[in-house]
């Protein structure tokens, strides 16, 4: 099946959404998903994009049909202090019916084809650690599992503990 | 692992800069301590915007130090006050760090805080594709 990979356009906002109430059904987590498609255009697509994603998309499968979103990666840049920046992964998803082709390898490899041209030293994500077949997905391609190996945990303060710590009537 | 720090003050300056920052900084300064002194630098807080596809926006704290000899004065709690405002003013909903499990006096100062473990709570690992990985993973001849 023919596919093909581009970078997101602001007519993409509702496929993706879509695509991250999938993968957050796929984690019986689909209720968290409060987001809009209104706020992904404006933190996508305004003067500064808070995230970039590269869309996976096949022909139509009847004739006349148009184009159909099948995947996607979300992905932003961070800042290592001893190294400098970093490509970080944040989301990655291609749709069941439309997995082993190669659509996940191709997406991994322009996604490590800007690393490389940004400079970045390294490209990070996190996986649940329950999750095997992503598991081994990454460390076949040679991940190392920094929790592992350099005992990282991730922490956060929601928004009620912001407030807390915030200056009163800062919210 | 200070041999481990290869970054540069000339890469720091266009990182952080240039047109596009990758990074932002809270400097904490005190007055010099003889007369005649110029301010000096004690600690400082690393951060950049990050997104979380479920909720949006979110504030990500890279890096948070004081001099151990400034400690104390509430210089800390007075960096996540400001960062607090910030990540308020900036609509995001939740400020996210990580710590090393066996940093028990930086766990202790972030759970007092309200910070939850999401490595315990909902099990996320961390991962890093190096250098070498990603070359393997680059079309060929892309470094």
């Amino acid at each position: 099946m023919e596919y093909k990979l581009r970078k997101a356009e602001p007519k993409d906002v509702s496929d993706i959404l879509r695509l991250v109430k999938e993968l957050a059904k796929y984690e019986e987590m689909e209720h968290h998903v409060t987001l809009t498609e209104k706020e992904l255009l404006e933190d996508g697509f305004g003067d500064t994009p808070f995230y970039h994603c590269i869309i996976a998309e096949i022909q139509g499968e009847g004739s006349g049909d148009g184009p159909k979103v099948v995947g996607f990666a979300m992905y932003y840049f961070t800042y290592d202090p001893w190294v400098g920046k970093q490509l970080y992964l944040e989301e990655f998803y291609v749709m069941d019916e439309y997995r082993g082709l190669g659509i996940g390898s191709e997406i991994l490899r322009q996604l490590s084809d800007l690393a490389m041209k940004t400079r970045c030293t390294g490209m990070m994500f996190v996986v649940a650690e329950n999750n095997e077949p992503s598991v081994q997905f990454y460390k076949r391609r040679g991940a190392e599992d920094l929790s592992q190996e350099e005992g990282w945990r991730l922490y956060r303060f929601d928004k009620s503990s912001l407030i807390k710590m915030a200056t009163p009537g800062e919210e």
